[in-house]
């Protein structure tokens, strides 16, 4: 199965590379034509199913937006996990959707992990409390996939994703992506490391944000060094190398960070997703918290939407996507400092304001650049056998 | 002549209070440094009383603690006093079923609870969703070895033989000799179990959380992860809340004037 | 009613059950068959609550990801060294926790319990102990950072009064012993609260009359005093050794998997982000299951000797 959606990746990304545009003209046509006989069935499977009206759509363009919110407002609430304020603003987009179409949500476990989603949609089948959508990284996306676990949707914004950013069968798409960035706490250090060798030089230990065996973050932290170390997207062992002479040079700990070891300078330089990163100086107040970019290299990764299969409000799922991939949602995600995965459509159309843009995260230098997810899978076999003989010294 | 206090028992108590305080005064002076380059400020005591969020999950907690225990104790008490009345040879095993929720892991117990009831067993809806009834079947499980060392230590220091058929030789009904007789005598025992349940229920965390269910601790472990000095102040407020719990049940037990309240039983 | 043993102290372990003999007529078969009715809502509960799910879940030790039955996940905890390692640290960790969490618990208890100490601090202790055995997780994780971290209120008092830097001298909170040092705040108020009873059970009376007969307190101690709370000690100890053995909370905030311990790994394998594989992480439940199992038998074992001398 994953090696099948290793070539699939390969097979889009290439697909984008290559691209002219007669090319994509010829494409295209062929695509259209085929895709038009095949889904004559589909179309009349749509039409009839829009008749019985409580079966939930396969695409946003397949009912209009009044229907899909009339049905939203009758199923009359919104489940969502693992969604907590500070993460890409969404202590705002949460509220904005409830007041806007009228339906009340709850968001259950805020800061809990993928896994914990994963876990919840699996125990909590058949409830009225389970998850309608889940927001989980790559491997939590395309594996409960696989098993059947999501339902196909195909947001009316669908084109407009980036191809390695979305499912080619519709089970989720990404909703935002971004790279990993240091943080420093003023008030402990003078200034924010701009570099991998820098933090040889801080007056501090370094904490990633939790053991990379177990937490996405931590683990994209001990990529990203990798990339800065001259490492790649298929090998990760200089990240880990770089980690055990941090260790061994006396500047790295491994705990767990919280905004309260931070705040008492326990663990005074952090990395973590940009966007979480600049979100931050909100929640801390009494001292100046900087952010910067990795010079040499950082990891770049995104977050991915799926809608429950058996979620308790199916049509308030699709709703709450709509509402995500819509310009006015995504817009909210680039005010919370992440770059929303319709980044190249919103600057290509011009909407996007000027002084948000400007407050944005850099892109790394040589672009953003994901990594599969067999080099993924491959990264995280490395970790898990390497991370605590090496670093740890266990 | 009254015996005066030993010097090594102050030793031993003064080097306990230093262990056990100075962590709550660290969290204390860190609660205080919310204002503006961590200077001194009751701020984060105040948002947390007044968020809303820690009453509602303070009260349903709370609530839980109560139903735990009245369950705990209307099972128990029966079991223990019937096991030493009239069944002593199957109290090994009765011993080793209330031993058992050590050996079983939390995070074990909450998914085995959610398989069976959600998945191999489909129970019906108003169990699964309450957390009235979910997370109080499974704190009852957790309590059992408290409750029953408690009770049984009870049952064992009255002589329930004898009070029984004094009882009934009286002419007293099943019932009476209950709750006039041996429930009266054993009354501190169950508030020693009460006490530890308090305790757990008011701490337990991993089985709320993974069946999502918004208690007390759950909201303590979101408030640590989104805010900062309000964290360190709720800690230390949950710590006083049932702390002053513990003392109510105390003092409610010393109402019933069996001088020396034994709180955990005795063994 | 007579003297059938309805006042010994051997009322608990081996004792005839005098209501429950078969009576003259047979009808006391009758009698004892029904009397089994009045435990069966307790094995019930038990049953549909605790055997069942904790059965469910731990078949699943046994499953490949196809479903069907190999021995593969159990022969990967037992052969994988990083697996191993956890098991070894965790029982290390929770054999020194016990033994420190014991001594210091039963040193403190009977300061607080004994002739002398002034009558309010009993429950001043035990309703202490009560709420600290249960204070866990990240508020005590934190707690500690916050006296003992680099910023710790301790740390900062003897570098600056003292002239001592814990850190220059290779201590860390993060390690096997700091995780020691945190674990101490629930098991010593646990071992408090099991012991208690126990020291109600050395009677004064011994120790005016050891003393009356000329022996000293060491003596007294020696050859009264440790050999009747030696059982019920053993036994607190092997109920604080699995107290540690199973705790997560803690442990999981305070280290960045710096110090292997199996719940954590069982986490990272439920909940986490990057693992996924539940057949193993039941594996583990199972094997933790079985350190327990052994040490909850010989828990048993010592009370059942203890029970004796304890009222």
């Amino acid at each position: 199965m994953e090696d099948y959606q290793e070539q699939e990746y390969e097979f889009w990304r290439k697909l984008d590379d290559q691209m002219d545009r007669r090319r994509l003209l010829k494409r295209g046509l062929a695509a259209g034509a085929g895709l038009t006989i095949l889904s004559l069935s589909e179309t009349a499977l749509a039409a009839r199913q829009r008749v019985t009206a409580t079966t939930p759509p396969l695409r946003g363009r397949d009912v209009t937006v009044k229907e899909m919110v009339a049905e939203a407002r009758k199923e009359g609430h919104l489940n969502l996990i693992a969604t907590p304020p500070e993460w890409a603003n969404y202590a705002e987009i949460i509220p904005t959707f409830s007041k806007k179409y009228g339906i009340p949500n709850t968001v259950d476990n805020p800061e809990g992990s993928s896994g914990d989603e994963v876990q919840a949609v699996i125990s909590l089948k058949g409830q009225s409390r389970a998850p309608d959508a889940v927001d989980v990284s790559p491997t939590f996306a395309v594996t409960p996939a696989n098993q059947g676990l999501y339902d196909k949707y195909y947001v009316t914004e669908w084109k407009s994703i980036p191809r390695a950013m979305k499912d080619g069968r519709g089970y989720w798409a990404a909703d935002i992506f971004g790279s990993m960035a240091f943080g420093a706490n003023l008030s402990v250090v003078p200034s924010v490391p701009k570099d991998w060798s820098d933090l040889f030089n801080i007056n501090a230990k370094f904490a990633l944000n939790d053991d990379p065996r177990k937490a996405g973050t931590a683990f994209a932290g001990v990529f990203a060094a990798a990339l800065g170390n001259g490492g790649s997207l298929n090998d990760i062992t200089p990240g880990i190398d770089f980690f055990a002479k941090l260790n061994k040079a006396g500047k790295f700990q491994a705990i767990n960070v919280t905004p309260q070891t931070v705040a008492s300078g326990q663990t005074p330089v952090t990395i973590d997703w940009d966007y979480n990163q600049l979100g931050y100086k909100k929640t801390y107040t009494n001292f100046t918290w900087a952010v910067s970019i990795p010079k040499s290299g950082t990891y770049s990764s995104y977050y991915c939407q799926a809608i429950n299969a058996t979620a308790p409000h199916p049509w308030a799922a699709r709703l709450w996507e709509e509402f995500l991939y819509s310009d006015q949602g995504q817009l909210l995600y680039l005010k919370g400092y992440a770059h929303p995965a319709r980044f190249a459509d919103l600057l290509k159309r011009n909407v996007v304001p000027k002084a948000q843009l400007a407050a944005l995260p850099a892109l790394p230098a040589g672009g953003v650049k994901f990594a599969s997810l067999a080099q993924q899978n491959k990264a995280k076999a490395v970790v898990n056998a390497q991370w605590g003989p090496k670093v740890l010294g266990a | 002549m009254k015996p005066r206090i030993s010097a090594s028992a102050v030793i031993w108590l003064v080097v306990g209070t230093v262990y056990f305080v100075v962590p709550l005064i660290a969290t204390l002076l860190f609660s205080l440094q919310s204002g503006k380059n961590s200077s001194y400020s009751l701020a984060a005591y105040g948002n947390v009383l007044r968020d809303h969020t820690f009453w509602s999950t303070l009260k349903l907690s709370l609530e839980l603690a109560l139903e735990t225990i009245a369950i705990s104790l209307l099972l128990l008490v029966p079991t223990v006093y019937w096991v030493h009345l009239k069944l002593p040879r199957i109290r090994p095993y009765v011993e080793f079923m209330t031993i058992l929720p050590f050996v079983v892991p939390p995070i074990i117990l909450v998914v085995g609870l959610l398989q069976f009831y959600n998945g191999t067993f489909r129970a019906p809806l108003w169990y699964l969703e309450n957390p009235n009834y979910f997370l109080t079947s499974a704190y009852v499980i957790l309590a059992f070895p408290y409750v029953y060392r408690s009770l049984d230590a009870g049952v064992r220091a009255i002589d329930i033989h004898t009070l029984t058929e004094a009882s009934q030789s009286l002419g007293a009904g099943w019932r009476t000799t209950m709750s006039r007789v041996i429930l009266p005598n054993i009354r501190v025992a169950a508030l020693g179990g009460a006490f530890l349940t308090l305790a757990i229920v008011m701490g337990e965390f991993t089985i709320a959380s993974l069946a999502a269910f918004f208690t007390f601790p759950t909201y303590i472990a979101q408030v640590n992860q989104e805010k900062i000095y309000e964290a360190a102040a709720l800690s230390l407020v949950s710590f006083l809340i049932t702390w002053a719990a513990m003392a109510g049940l105390l003092l409610v037990g010393r109402g019933s004037g069996r001088g020396r309240a034994r709180l955990a039983g005795g063994r | 009613m007579g003297p059938e043993g309805t006042r010994s102290l051997d009322l608990s372990a081996t004792a005839v059950d005098s209501v429950g003999r078969p009576g003259p007529h047979g009808s006391g078969r009758r009698r004892f068959s029904l009397a089994w009715l009045g435990v069966v809502p307790f094995f019930a509960y038990a049953t549909a609550f605790l055997i069942l799910p904790s059965v469910v879940v731990l078949v699943g030790a046994f499953k490949s990801p196809t479903g069907s039955f190999t021995w593969d996940n159990m022969s990967e905890v037992i052969h994988t060294p990083e697996y191993r390692h956890a098991f070894r640290t965790s029982i290390e960790l929770s054999i020194v926790t016990a033994i420190l969490g014991g001594a210091l618990g039963l040193m403190i208890a009977y300061a607080a319990i004994r002739p002398g100490t002034p009558r309010s601090v009993r429950p001043v202790v035990t309703t202490f102990s009560g709420v600290a055995a249960n204070f866990a997780g990240v508020p005590l994780a934190f707690a500690f950072i916050a006296t003992l971290g680099f910023t710790g209120i301790v740390t900062k008092f003897l570098d600056e009064h003292l002239g001592i830097n814990i850190y220059e001298h290779g201590f860390t909170l993060f390690s096997f012993t700091g995780v020691a040092i945190v674990y101490l705040y629930f098991q010593i108020p646990l071992m408090i609260l099991v012991i208690a009873p126990a020291i109600d059970g050395l009677r004064s009376e011994w120790r005016e009359a050891s003393s009356n007969l000329g022996a000293s307190s060491f003596q007294y101690w020696r050859h009264i005093g440790f050999p009747v709370l030696l059982p019920s000690v053993l036994g607190a100890s092997i109920l604080l050794f699995a107290n540690s053995f199973s705790a997560y909370a803690t442990a999981s905030q305070l280290t960045g998997g710096s110090v292997e311990l199996v719940p954590l790994i069982i986490g990272q394998n439920v909940g986490g982000d990057v693992l996924s594989n539940p057949q193993l992480s039941q594996a583990l439940a199972l094997g933790m299951i079985v350190v327990m199992a052994i040490s909850m038998v010989l828990y048993a074992l010592i009370q059942r000797r203890a029970s004796r001398w304890i009222r």
